[in-house]
């Protein structure tokens, strides 16, 4: 039986309208991918904010720690749990 | 202001982020603005853009704002320019800058500010935004990482922007002070105040830095480098104003 990896991922504003206004939640997974499939199983709508077909949407910066997962492994980055994910999409308002 | 850059400071967009940036500068002894707006105030403005009053609704921003910062701070020459900043007209805005305020309210525009700066040589501070949120990142002349090593390029669909999405009053006010918080690091040289997003988050009173790095494939500033002009095919997506 396999160890379950357990993140923090913390959504921004615009995202929270799918969490139920919460600002944190907890994901399970072993890589970055992994776990936002699991958040679209709790919070339907969240994967399809965050990625496109081509893998994270060109608006939108997941970062693990302060990590840039661009810089990692992107979606595959791999997780040994307790880590923070964080979200920062782009906005434009003025 | 004792900068290492002479020149005025370019404020781009008049409205909920620009007027608290430019009242922290005036106050912070900037003697020259340059503000460029193409808009007129309108009601729904009065509870962010805070230069503003019922009386103002209907003016063009800039008259209006030029009236109210220079009877707070008569110090503070304000130099007009009107219209939105445009590929063909953004050179001349930018040009001669200590440093420049992005303080649009679109993407197309935002990601013009990044190309025109950086090919002038010019830091530029882009600040943002909606809801509860506000981000603000700051780029050294010629600096990297920039704006599209952060957000590679304009979005298609589904980033909110200023028409589906409103803005809560103070966070403009945190986003405005940010960014002139920002503005003045670098015109002091302070290497630090660049390389990073900041992100606010006005339900929760966080405020948060992020590193950003460098992309090495980054078509602005990495290599090889594909934006070498405003080409304006690249600016015509998810504007405000078509």
């Amino acid at each position: 039986m396999g160890t379950t990896v357990e993140t923090t991922v913390r959504i921004p504003t615009p995202l929270r309208t799918l969490t139920g206004g919460a600002d944190e939640v907890k994901g399970q997974g072993a890589t970055v991918g992994a776990v936002i499939e699991d958040l679209e199983k709790r919070h339907p709508g969240v994967r399809d904010r965050l990625l496109d077909e081509k893998g994270v949407r060109r608006f939108v910066n997941i970062y693990v720690g302060d990590e840039d997962i661009r810089f990692l492994e992107g979606l595959g980055t791999e997780l040994k749990g307790g880590e923070q994910i964080s979200i920062v999409p782009a906005i434009a308002g003025g | 202001m004792t900068g290492l850059r002479r020149g005025p400071i370019v404020l781009v967009g008049a409205g909920g982020i620009g007027a608290p940036a430019a009242m922290a500068l005036a106050a912070a002894g900037v003697r020259a603005l340059r503000v460029a707006d193409d808009d007129r105030v309108e009601l729904s403005n009065l509870h962010r853009q805070i230069l503003f009053g019922d009386a103002d609704v209907g003016q063009p921003k800039l008259d209006a704002f030029a009236v109210a910062l220079a009877r707070r701070f008569p110090g503070t020459a304000v130099e007009l320019h009107r219209g939105r900043a445009l590929p063909a007209s953004a050179p001349a805005l930018v040009a001669g800058a200590a440093v420049v305020i992005d303080a649009t309210d679109n993407f197309a525009s935002r990601f013009l500010l990044a190309d025109a700066c950086a090919l002038a040589g010019v830091p530029v501070v882009h600040a943002a935004a909606v809801r509860w949120s506000a981000t603000v990142m700051a780029v050294a002349a010629r600096g990297r990482p920039c704006y599209r090593c952060l957000f590679e390029d304009l979005p298609g669909e589904g980033a909110p922007d200023c028409v589906s999405a409103g803005v809560a009053g103070p966070v403009c006010g945190v986003a405005g002070a940010l960014a002139a918080d920002r503005a003045l690091r670098l015109l002091a040289g302070d290497a630090s105040a660049s390389g990073a997003v900041v992100t606010f988050d006005g339900l929760r009173d966080a405020l948060r830095e992020v590193a950003v790095r460098a992309r090495p494939g980054c078509p602005l500033c990495g290599e090889p480098r594909v934006v070498r002009d405003l080409d304006p095919r690249r600016y015509t997506a998810n504007a405000c104003h078509p």
